[in-house]
Order: C-alpha cells, then structure tokens, then sequence
C-alpha cells in the first residue's frame, strides 16, 4: 500500500484520539490528524479551534489557519479566544490535544519560538534569534491546561534536541516531579508521534522512550534521528501500517492531498 | 443616533501617531483583520509603534516590513499554513523590533484584565517556561522578572504568576458589519475582538460592509461590539484582503504568498508597496486594484450563507457616500 510518511504520521496521531474526547485542534497536521479520527473511529469527538469554532468538518482541504472560511462554513458555534483557550484549555477541561514543533526535548518541551547561536537559558540573555519562528500561539495554553495531548514532530536530530532553545510550550520541564511542583493543571504530554515512530514518557523519570517504529525504518535509524541517547522500550513494536480504511478515511479529510505532496 | 463614519486616510490621521500603542484585531491569523487600516498607517508614515496583537497576520508582517514597530506583544507572529511571517521575522532577528511573546490565551486575558481595568491578570498559563523567562524588554536578563512576576494565591499559598493587563491607546476593529453609530456585527470567530473593544481607550472600527440600526436591533445579542465605545466607522470593503472575512470572501491565497515573500527584503517590501499600497487613494481604486475578477473569485465563499440574514439591511456605496457626505456636512 503507498502513503506517504506525513499520512502515517497523521493516522498513527489520530489513533491517539479517543471517542467522546473534549479536543483542541490547531492547524496543519494537528487538524487533518483529529478530523480522521472523527471519521475514522471517533464519531463523537468534541472539537474546536483556539478562536472558539465549534461543530464543524472542514471543506475545502486543509483550511489556511484555525479560523479559515473552510473550517467556518459550517459551524454550529463561534466565540472566542477567552472562551476556548480560557474557559476549556486553560481551565483544564480540555481532554486532549495535538500541537506542533519546530524541536522537541526529551522531556517533551516544546520550541516554536526562535533558534539562537546560543540559547538564552546557556547565555544568561535574551539577545534576538538567529531564525524567528512563530512564538507558542495557542500551545502554551494547550500544554498547561489540557488532561493530556500529543506532539507531532519531523524525527530529525536538530529537531529532537537534549534541550531545546527555548521553551514555547512546557512538556515535563526537567523531568521527574517538575511539572508537578510547576502546579500546571493539566498531564502533560502522552506521546510524541514523530515521523519515525512514537515516543511516550517514562511514568518515573519523564524521558521519552521508543515505543513503536514505523515498519519502514529501524530502532537504530530512530536512534540516528535523535539528539539525545533515545532509550528503547524492551517490548519495541512496530506500528501497524495504515488499513486502506484508515488510508481512505484520512484522504476523504485530506482532500486536497496536502499530505501526500510531502515524504 | 451619531453618525460616525469617516474616511480610512482621516481615521489614520486622526487616530494614529508615531510612538503610540497601537492594538488591532481579527479572527486570527490568516482570517479577518484590518489589514486596509494597516495600510493606510503604511501609506501615512506611521512608524515607532508599540503594537498588541493576538496574531500578526499580514498587517503586522507588513508594518514590521517596512521598518514601522519598535516593539511588539504578541501571541503568534506567523502566517500558520502560509509559512513564517518573512516580514517581522527579517525586523526581529536584525534587532529592529523587539517582541514580547506571550500565548494566544495570555494576549486574550490581558484584554480582559485591561478592560476590567485590573492592574493584573493571574497567570497559570505562560509560567515556569520561557515564556515567562525571556523579556524582549529585559534582554541581559535570564530569567526576566519583571515580564510575568511570580506572586503568590493569597488563599492557598501556590504559586502563580501576574500578567499586566493591557490598555492599549487605539484598536482598530475589523467587523463584518457595522452602523454608522459603531454597533458592530462580527461573523467567524470573535478572537479577542470582545474584550479589546472594552480595554483600548479608543476604538476604530473598520467595516467591510455598512448596515441598517434596525438590523441591530433585530440581532442585539450578536452585537457585541457597542457603539457606546466606539469613536468612529470606518468603511472599507474587501478591507481584510488578501485574508479572508467570514462570510464575504475567502483568501487570496496567491496574493497572501506573493505578499509574504515580497517582505523577505527591504528592496521587494518597498516594491510591494509601491505597487499594493501607495498606489490607490480611495475605496474605488483600492477594488480596482485588487480587480474584479480577483474579487469574484474569493467572493464565492462556502461561508456567503452565512450573511443570508442581514442581507436586507446592507447600504449600497452610493448610500454609504451620502452617509458619510452628510456627516461631513
């Protein structure tokens, strides 16, 4: 069966998303992942978008941002930023969620802000950044309050970092019991779903490990891509290939192919 | 009922300033926005600017673009499925800018606080990461302390952080439609449009379509922007061009990269403007312009349904001149 690896990714993500979930969804990946589950096996699912626009299915293909007319075309309701990041997120009644990153640490914090020669935390300064990237958007508010959520990310080792330069959206900060003595409300993340595989927090310590590869590559390629020392889970799988009923409920929301452009 | 429609030069003359606190709100970041009045302030000179905002979108890219913001608040400064902002990000990395990163929840709760006239907002999201940590307004500083100060819950001991709230000087409002009063109907997602119009001293809104009171008063609950605090309507069709307005058009996709890829450098972003900005000088011209056949392309929205409503109550441009004509006279 052909699909490209943007695609496993985005079936592998939505397997992630459960029936009835209360769920944030961004723009891209994060939006194409949650609508396949929707139509795949989560016919329930409760989504929305950070500016508060709710009941929908997208048209169209992939909508340009979170409150694009192809996403707003049929909604049953819109309000606002304080509404879905405040009332749902931040409160901590959001049951899952799916962001994006530019790098990843191995504790899961998340760096969509800038990439600097020198990261301010080793500086001791906060000079401008060698590439500006977008800054957290909803993310942060995603990272603090939702019960739990997942990142996706292209497994490359400048992407998959020991520490990233700057932490847009917090994972497990340090690791070990940091996040809680942080007081955040919400779990942190569940998984991080990367190109190559998926990688899940140890309960204790908080690294993520290997969970499950992709049948397409191998524990060492995954090691490769890596920038930390990737430890492997003892019972390592491989994830199932995409089913063509997976396959074919991803394109009926991916219309416009935007996945399939990208390997 | 005043009438307070004005032109989008004199809105821009009157309302703006080199230096100032400069607020503008959308459905974010690639859909409404009052991107016309960002151009205006382009066309204007304005520059120095302290500029708040949820989102970028294209009008911060653009005022960043041609040198014109000092220093920016911000929750995310991209143009999601369109790429980075080319723009701000060339006036960020070469110091030109400074910018202040908070959430897209934060930027919405300062809002609140600024309209509650709080001196500040707790703070459980945005803590206990870089987003507390690095200030653009104290970079030899790491950690900053005076961005997102640690306080203490006076009931239980946690520890939280504060956000300042925010006031900013002039919001200019992009809204689907509005009276010639200010009382304003916004299709799509509001964003922090609600908040922002009762946290700036002074709102400007600008309408792609002028309407009728007595569709306000058959929808008053959708009318969550007031005339009460809003000192003057401006109308500017297609005014979030090339992003999209829900309910009127869609993005001009084509436009909305050419437009970004053009701000990479100096050289192209002053060609651009040559060509997009400077070069109409009223309503007419500025739809010339972008051309009809662009217009009825991006006008055929899946989203027209939704203005179904109003329809009846919408003035023609010729009953829009004599509005504004008369209260000129």
């Amino acid at each position: 069966m052909e699909y490209t690896k943007q695609e496993f990714m985005a079936i592998v993500t939505g397997r992630e998303i459960s029936d009835g979930e209360l769920i944030i969804l961004g723009v891209g990946l994060s939006m194409l992942a949650g609508y396949f589950a929707r139509r795949n096996h989560a016919p329930n699912l409760r989504a929305f978008t950070e500016g508060g626009v709710y009941g929908s299915t997208p048209v169209g293909g992939l909508p340009w941002g979170i409150e694009c007319n192809r996403i707003s075309a049929n909604a049953t309701s819109f309000t606002n930023a304080i509404d879905a990041l405040g009332f749902l997120v931040a409160s901590g009644r959001c049951d899952n969620a799916v962001i994006g990153a530019a790098q990843v640490d191995k504790y899961g914090n998340v760096n969509t802000t800038g990439i600097w020669e020198e990261p301010p935390w080793k500086l001791g300064k906060y000079p401008p950044p060698k590439v500006r990237l977008n800054g957290s958007g909803g993310a942060n508010d995603i990272a603090v309050g939702a019960k739990k959520y997942l990142i996706m990310a292209s497994h490359e080792s400048r992407r998959f970092t020991q520490k990233v330069d700057y932490i847009s959206s917090p994972g497990y900060l340090d690791g070990g019991d940091a996040r809680q003595k942080a007081g955040f409300v919400g779990g942190g993340p569940a998984a991080i779903i990367s190109t190559l595989g998926i990688l899940r927090p140890d309960p204790e310590s908080k690294e993520f490990y290997l969970d499950a590869y992709y049948p397409f590559t191998t524990v060492q390629e995954v090691k490769e891509a890596t920038g930390w020392e990737l430890k492997v889970s003892p019972e390592v799988g491989v994830v199932p290939e995409p089913s063509e009923e997976e396959l074919a409920n991803l394109r009926a929301v991916d219309t416009t192919g935007s996945l399939r452009k990208k390997n | 009922m005043q009438n307070k429609l004005i032109s989008m030069q004199e809105a821009v003359a009157t309302y703006t300033w080199d230096g100032m606190t400069y607020c503008h709100g959308a459905a974010f970041p690639v859909g409404s926005d009052s991107v016309a009045f960002g151009k205006e302030m382009v066309k204007q000179g304005k520059k120095d600017l302290n500029v708040i905002c949820h989102c970028g979108s294209s009008q911060v890219n653009l005022l960043a673009a041609v040198g014109a913001i000092r220093r920016c608040e911000v929750g995310f400064s991209g143009l999601e499925v369109y790429g980075f902002a080319n723009g701000l990000n060339r006036a960020v990395t070469s110091g030109q800018t400074v910018i202040e990163d908070y959430s897209n929840g934060a930027m919405a709760f300062r809002l609140f606080g600024g309209a509650m006239n709080w001196p500040f907002v707790p703070a459980t999201v945005n803590i206990n990461n870089d987003q507390q940590w690095c200030s653009g307004d104290e970079p030899d500083t790491y950690p900053a302390s005076n961005k997102i100060p640690v306080i203490a819950d006076p009931f239980t001991g946690k520890t939280l952080g504060a956000f300042s709230s925010l006031r900013p000087e002039v919001a200019a409002i992009h809204v689907t439609m509005a009276d010639v009063a200010g009382n304003a109907i916004m299709l799509g997602s509001e964003w922090s449009r609600f908040e922002m119009s009762r946290a700036a001293d002074k709102v400007v809104l600008v309408a792609d379509k002028i309407v009728d009171t007595a569709c306000m008063r058959q929808y008053p609950n959708l009318v969550r922007i007031i005339a009460e605090v809003v000192e003057a309507v401006v109308y500017w069709p297609y005014c979030s061009w090339p992003q999209a307005s829900c309910g009127l058009y869609d993005s001009d996709e084509e436009h909305v990269f050419y437009m970004n890829q053009a701000m990479k450098t100096a050289e192209d972003t002053e060609d651009y403007c040559q060509k997009w900005v400077h070069s109409y000088q009223n309503r007419d011209e500025y739809l010339d312009l972008i051309g009809a056949d662009k217009l009825a392309q991006i006008s055929a929205t899946e989203t027209a349904f939704l203005m179904d409503p109003y329809r009846q109550w919408i003035k023609t441009d010729a009953e829009v001149r004599e509005l504004e004509a008369r209260r000129k006279g």
